[in-house]
């Protein structure tokens, strides 16, 4: 006899709760928040556990109710991006805050973007705000070669990108899956100031040396931390996590004297067609202030700071005592598409 | 048969139109800009010679999957249905806690587990299973931990409605071995056979744990052709061979499957086969499943959250989520079930051949990649006018898991409601009972069961779902799995650990609740 789980009586009544969370839930919901007077939508790219708390605090300031819209790990979820280009003809952001240069560039290209000249722009290097205004650079990170400093003495640690594919480092690599993120845009500034045939043999010699290709920059951080590699290609920000928390990890800035150190700062455009242009410009006004970069500096995400005189992150070198890589952002993420491509093949992926 | 026809062709006409809207207009509407749009290079997308190594993967992971879930959830369906256990309802629940834990922290906790600097590799002093955890048969042991509940309660539905008199006639003749192998497993086959369908196209359309332990099959691909190339035509492209192998495994299990037979009406209320005698042996099985299913990777993430410096923080700041979490996925439940009832009815007492397609099409519905069918919802309801209304509303989260989760309650529905007889209908139809009241009175009360499983189904699947929900989420609103996945992106694995073990705590807890329920009234 089929078993009775449900009288019937009960069985009408949790349909009828149901019907009610369905009118609840129908009903509610951020429609209102999104036309509240005084109200801002940021899609943002950066970490939310660093980019919340300078949300935060500018509704506190401004009295402007924000709503966000977080991303993902890169290799989680298909991002925020994808969802720009899908609401084109209608957005619903007003501004969009990426942390690394591909996807910014990409929603340019796809006519997402409007620009804005911002003057809290003022002082930031001309090579990190598009010239025609669609975006504007802030708060950089920095490639780095992470090192367990129980495994690798300081000055045995590699110098160069390039050494990750020495046979010393055999199965003792790794980066994160190249196709995604801020590696991809890595990558293709390799591939950019290389040339296609020095890039391509690098990443062969890489596969020969079984380096590892994990999920995400934390992911390598972690392996690093954990003794599982020795050392790993990734960004100041997931470094300084563990530094903070005492980990035994240390980090080289690869190529400060040849090619240059591949920078990354955050981007910040006002999305076109968005449903408040005004206050999207006075929060791009805000994330390009001082305060935001010195915020962002001292926080565990560690940027450093693109305005003159802002005090820098207590475990970076200040910008000046390195050579940063020369690169034309906008050529690097033409070339992503094609690199993905072949380090798909190269690294089998 | 009625005289209330209009009421019928009103109810299932309005339940189709809603299965049309919510699950079927999106992804037609990308697959037409998809195969209309600029040249997509169809040749360079689907005749590249990696295909085929994706092809083998993916067959290799549901199939894989579908058989060792199979192979787990079949004897524990057996256990449940046929030996006398004490407070069934809580065993049946502890055996079930698997599938309410999303399959990517399983896969985290089989990683911290066996990785080369994982639990096994630091106890032995050797990387043992680093090759095998990463791999296919990583992918296969996970995703068969996870979705071996599935088989499991199918089995034991499917073996409560056998009818009892025939094993009892058998038992006259043989041993209760042979009657189980020859009687009652081939009277519960087609529910068995459904649920590994099921199983399969779960493992076929998966994301996160095949990413997670490098595995190359379709859903993967079609994530980087979005992720990487912000490609959408690729993307869509790249779905169609998993669609098609998913249209092709459920055309043969349709074949299978075929109509119940005639025996396969419900129980009679004779005392089923009971398999006392093995109760000490099923006992043990039951609690070994538990504790590898179960036990295991809750002790392992346990084991990474105790490292963790600040979750208080990050919980206390979770309330919000979990409650939208609770609240969406309850009402995604119950919008899912209002219409999948009359649908899973209409499909079968269609006629077999409309019948056998209809789930064919449900199935592949079911298998189309999350963010094909979210970047489709945004393509149809973000305009202007009445869907742009809609749209940044959480309406749009109950229209993601209609689209999602739709196609699969209605084949559970279907399944339950394929053992009302007709004959029930016609009888009341002869009294003079319209349609309406046979199926207030008569028919919904039969399969009830199949309800509440779609209903907990769907709640399960809509609390864990992330890759439509990302994307239409509106501004400022949150659930708990677009919180934590937002959060872990630059967290200590001990904090990751925390937030999964919250997700599965918060889906299993109302859960637990509901089965002490029955359960008391079990022992009453």
């Amino acid at each position: 006899m089929t078993r009775e789980l449900l009288p019937g009586a009960r069985f009408w009544s949790a349909t009828t709760i149901g019907a009610a969370l369905l009118l609840i839930s129908a009903c509610g919901g951020s429609q209102s928040a999104v036309d509240a007077p005084r109200s801002v939508t940021v899609y943002v790219s950066t970490d939310r556990v660093f980019s919340e708390p300078v949300l935060r605090e500018y509704q506190r300031q401004s009295g402007v109710t924000v709503n966000a819209v977080y991303d993902t790990e890169e290799t989680k979820s298909t991002g925020l991006a994808n969802r720009l280009i899908a609401e084109t003809n209608r957005p619903l952001a007003d501004v969009f805050w990426s942390n690394e240069p591909v996807r910014t560039l990409v929603l340019k290209a796809r006519r997402v973007l409007a620009p804005y000249r911002s003057p809290n722009a003022q002082g930031i290097p001309d090579a990190l705000r598009d010239p025609e205004g669609y975006w504007t650079g802030f708060s950089a990170r920095m490639r780095v070669i992470a090192y367990n400093t129980t495994l690798v003495p300081a000055e045995q640690a590699p110098r160069s990108v390039l050494d990750l594919a020495d046979p010393k480092w055999n199965g003792q690599a790794a980066i994160a899956d190249p196709r995604f993120g801020s590696t991809s845009f890595h990558v293709a500034a390799l591939y950019t100031v290389l040339g296609d045939d020095k890039a391509d043999e690098f990443f062969r010699r890489l596969r020969a040396n079984r380096v590892r290709v994990v999920d995400g920059n934390s992911v390598v951080r972690d392996l690093v931390v954990r003794g599982e590699v020795k050392v790993g290609l990734t960004d100041t920000d997931d470094v300084n996590v563990a530094l903070v928390a005492g980990e035994r990890i240390g980090m080289v800035l690869p190529d400060r004297d040849g090619m240059g150190v591949p920078m990354m700062p955050n981007l910040v455009s006002l999305v076109a067609k968005g449903p408040h242009p005004d206050e999207g410009r006075r929060l791009i006004d805000y994330l390009l202030s001082a305060d935001v970069e010195e915020q962002l500096a001292q926080s565990e995400a560690a940027q450093i700071p693109l305005h003159p005189g802002v005090p820098g992150p207590k475990n970076m070198p200040p910008i000046d005592t390195f050579k940063p890589m020369t690169l034309d952002f906008a050529k690097a993420a033409s070339r992503v598409e094609d690199v993905t491509n072949r380090l798909a093949t190269i690294l089998g992926l | 048969m009625w005289r209330a026809q209009p009421v019928r062709t009103a109810v299932i006409g309005t339940a189709l139109v809603v299965f049309l809207v919510s699950a079927v207009v999106p992804v037609v509407y990308l697959l037409v800009t998809a195969l209309t749009g600029p040249a997509p290079a169809y040749k360079t997308v689907l005749l590249d010679v990696r295909q085929l190594g994706l092809l083998y993967n993916t067959t290799l992971l549901g199939v894989g999957a579908a058989v060792f879930a199979t192979a787990i959830g079949v004897p524990l369906g057996i256990a449940l249905a046929r030996v006398s256990l004490h407070r069934k309802s809580l065993v049946r629940l502890a055996l079930s806690a698997p599938a309410l834990l999303p399959p990517y922290v399983v896969g985290l906790a089989w990683v911290y587990l066996g990785s080369s600097r994982g639990i096994v590799s630091a106890l032995t002093g050797r990387n043992v299973l680093s090759d095998w955890t990463y791999g296919p048969s990583g992918a296969i042991l996970v995703l068969g931990l996870v979705f071996y509940p599935l088989s499991m309660l199918s089995t034991e539905v499917a073996m409560r409605r056998i009818d009892g008199r025939l094993e009892e006639a058998a038992l006259t003749v043989a041993p209760p071995s042979r009657v189980l192998w020859r009687v009652t497993l081939p009277l519960a086959a087609p529910g068995i056979l459904a649920a590994a369908l099921v199983i399969f196209v779960l493992a076929v359309s998966e994301f996160g744990v095949p990413g997670l332990l490098r595995v190359r099959v379709y859903t993967t691909e079609v994530f980087t052709a979005f992720a990487s190339l912000f490609d959408f035509a690729r993307a869509t492209l790249l779905a169609l061979p998993l669609l098609a192998l998913s249209s092709v495994v459920a055309g043969i299990a349709v074949l299978l499957v075929g109509e119940p037979l005639a025996t396969m009406r419900r129980s009679t209320g004779a005392v089923p086969l009971v398999f006392d005698a093995w109760r000490r042996i099923a006992r043990i099985v039951l609690v070994a499943v538990v504790v590898v299913a179960l036990g295991l990777p809750i002790a392992i993430l346990l084991r990474e959250a105790l490292g963790a410096r600040s979750v208080s923080a990050v919980v206390g700041g979770s309330g919000r989520a979990i409650l939208n979490s609770l609240v969406l996925s309850s009402a995604g439940a119950t919008v899912v079930v209002a219409a999948c009832i009359w649908l899973g009815y209409a499909r079968v007492r269609a006629g077999r051949r409309l019948g056998q397609v209809a789930d064919v099409i449900l199935v592949v519905l079911f298998a189309v990649p999350s963010t094909i069918v979210g970047i489709g919802l945004i393509g149809v309801w973000n305009r202007p006018g009445l869907l742009g209304a809609v749209y940044a509303t959480d309406a749009m989260f109950l229209l993601a898991y209609l689209a999602r989760f739709l196609p699969i309650a209605t084949l559970i529905v279907a399944a339950g409601t394929r053992h009302v007889p007709l004959s029930h209908e016609e009888a009341a139809a002869v009294s003079g009972a319209g349609w309406p009241r046979t199926m207030a009175r008569i028919v919904l009360p039969q399969i009830r069961l199949g309800i509440a499983a779609a209903w907990v189904i769907t709640f399960v699947l809509a609390f864990g779902e992330l890759g439509v929900s990302i994307l239409v989420a509106p501004p400022g609103e949150s659930t708990l799995p677009i919180r934590i996945y937002t959060i872990i992106a630059n967290t200590p694995p001990s904090t990751v650990a925390s937030l999964a073990l919250l997700q599965g705590l918060v889906i299993v807890a109302p859960l637990t609740v509901f089965a002490a329920a029955a359960s008391r009234r079990e022992g009453r």
